[in-house]
């Protein structure tokens, strides 16, 4: 779908790899029968290959596409340092949650400011794993898997302007400018415009909503 | 002896020294399921390790500079390099360390091993919910009713797929992923939960036969004693069992 941030991860991998693949668009609002073969949840994204392989759970997606696909890797070779992108995704965990929480709340016009302070905690995290490493990206000097899982989330922070958090984590204001020059990250760009008006339709419960701008 | 016979290191205690060459050291606690996965990695692959057991009542400090929440388990190794997350801990082990994979080499059956880890997920909290409700005199039925749930839709992949083992005919690291928690039924007073599900008591017993499992396997009164100790609240209670 196009406004899922899950799936925007899969494209991504998709993307930076050259992978050539067709989009299939799921309405996540008014479901096909038949979708709940391929993920008895009915979540997006689901991998399907022609043997009729499928694959589901965004992150287990990008990492199967790193393995059987040739080109560049993105996910190190080096044990450890593949360990230290997944530890850093376990500290990420918390803020595609609150992220979520923090959109509703401002669609429904609730008070959020319990949920701004646990995020900025959270965010404040992952400044700190910028600090020590001292790299651009937060796997290294290039981008690496670990920038595509996280990004989308931080793609919708600037779309709605949550400027306020990055008051406090400079370096991920900078690891944000870096990702923007990404050619992956840069071909599947949300439309600010398309993903507010989704998400308005969304809450909505409007059928219409996820082909919001088409 | 078993390799984790040792005393816990607790708050006042000195920092074990750098781990020596050759070794890898794991911090852990004796009956942590979560440890349990680690060390069950370990033993699989024969891995020479030492480990260090942490009092989780009464945690060091200088064990915060291992783990930012002090918990449990954490690979070292003699690089200094620190490993955490119990799953993140065996996938950096099957990567690192030669000899038997555990993990398939085919790709779609590892991305399979990590799809049924997903489902497998509402286990750990369920049991432990389960064991506090039932040790703090609650009832638990809806509890119970909610792990048959899951333990309902692990049948559903065992009948599915007709095999012994998740991973298929031998024991791979799903069923290693899986196991702590099974093997901790019994001891929490939940072994009727199993009732429902024939191909899960079969892996159960299969599983029991299997070498690594038996040679970590934690002996049921020792078990019991430490629940006793730990929801009296005693420090005690994870070095229940030591004989020195």
């Amino acid at each position: 779908m196009r406004f899922c941030p899950f799936a925007q991860r899969t494209l991504l991998v998709l993307q930076a790899k050259g992978i050539r693949h067709e989009v299939v668009n799921i309405n996540l609002k008014n479901k096909p029968e038949w979708f709940f073969k391929k993920n008895p949840l009915g979540l997006v994204p689901v991998l399907e290959n022609s043997q009729g392989q499928l694959i589901c759970e965004s992150v287990i997606t990008c990492e199967y596409l790193d393995e059987a696909y040739p080109g560049k890797k993105l996910l190190p070779e080096d044990p450890y340092e593949k360990a230290c992108q997944k530890m850093t995704l376990e500290l990420f965990s918390k803020v595609s949650s609150l992220m979520g929480r923090l959109i509703m709340l401002q669609q429904s016009k609730g008070d959020s400011s319990g949920i701004k302070e646990e995020l900025q905690r959270e965010l404040n995290k992952l400044e700190e794993v910028l600090t020590k490493k001292t790299t651009t990206f937060l796997g290294g000097s290039s981008v690496s898997m670990i920038d595509y899982l996280i990004w989308p989330w931080f793609e919708r922070m600037e779309v709605l302007q949550f400027d306020e958090y990055m008051a406090q984590t400079p370096k991920l204001k900078l690891w944000m400018a870096a990702m923007r020059e990404d050619p992956a990250v840069k071909a599947l760009l949300l439309d600010g415009k398309n993903f507010k008006n989704f998400l308005k339709l969304y809450f909505q419960n409007s059928p219409e909503a996820c082909d919001c701008g088409l | 002896m078993s390799a984790d016979a040792t005393r816990t290191l607790r708050k006042g205690s000195c920092p074990p020294g750098p781990v020596p060459e050759g070794l890898i050291r794991v911090y852990s606690m004796r009956f942590c399921p979560y440890s349990h996965r680690t060390r069950l990695v370990l033993k699989a692959k024969g891995i020479r390790h030492e480990v260090v057991n942490i009092n989780l009542r009464s945690k060091p400090d200088w064990y915060y500079t291992k783990h930012p929440f002090g918990q449990i388990p954490v690979l070292e190794n003699s690089q200094c390099q620190l490993v955490y997350e119990s799953v993140i801990t065996c996938e950096y082990l099957d990567d690192t360390y030669p000899g038997r994979k555990l993990f398939p080499y085919d790709t779609y059956e590892r991305a399979r091993q990590k799809m049924l880890l997903e489902l497998f997920c509402k286990v750990p909290h369920l049991t432990k919910e389960c064991l506090v409700a039932l040790r703090c005199g609650r009832e638990c039925t809806d509890l119970k009713a909610s792990l048959r749930q899951e333990f309902s839709n692990l049948e559903e992949i065992l009948s599915y797929q007709n095999t012994t083992f998740f991973g298929g005919d031998h024991v791979t690291m799903v069923d290693y992923l899986f196991w702590p928690w099974f093997e901790r039924l019994d001891v929490y007073g939940i072994a009727d939960c199993v009732d429902h599900t024939p191909k899960l008591q079969l892996w159960t017993a299969a599983m029991k036969r299997d070498p690594t499992v038996c040679a970590l396997l934690i002996d049921k009164q020792i078990f019991l004693g430490f629940l006793n100790l730990y929801f009296q609240d005693s420090p005690n209670a994870f070095d229940f069992g030591l004989i020195c």
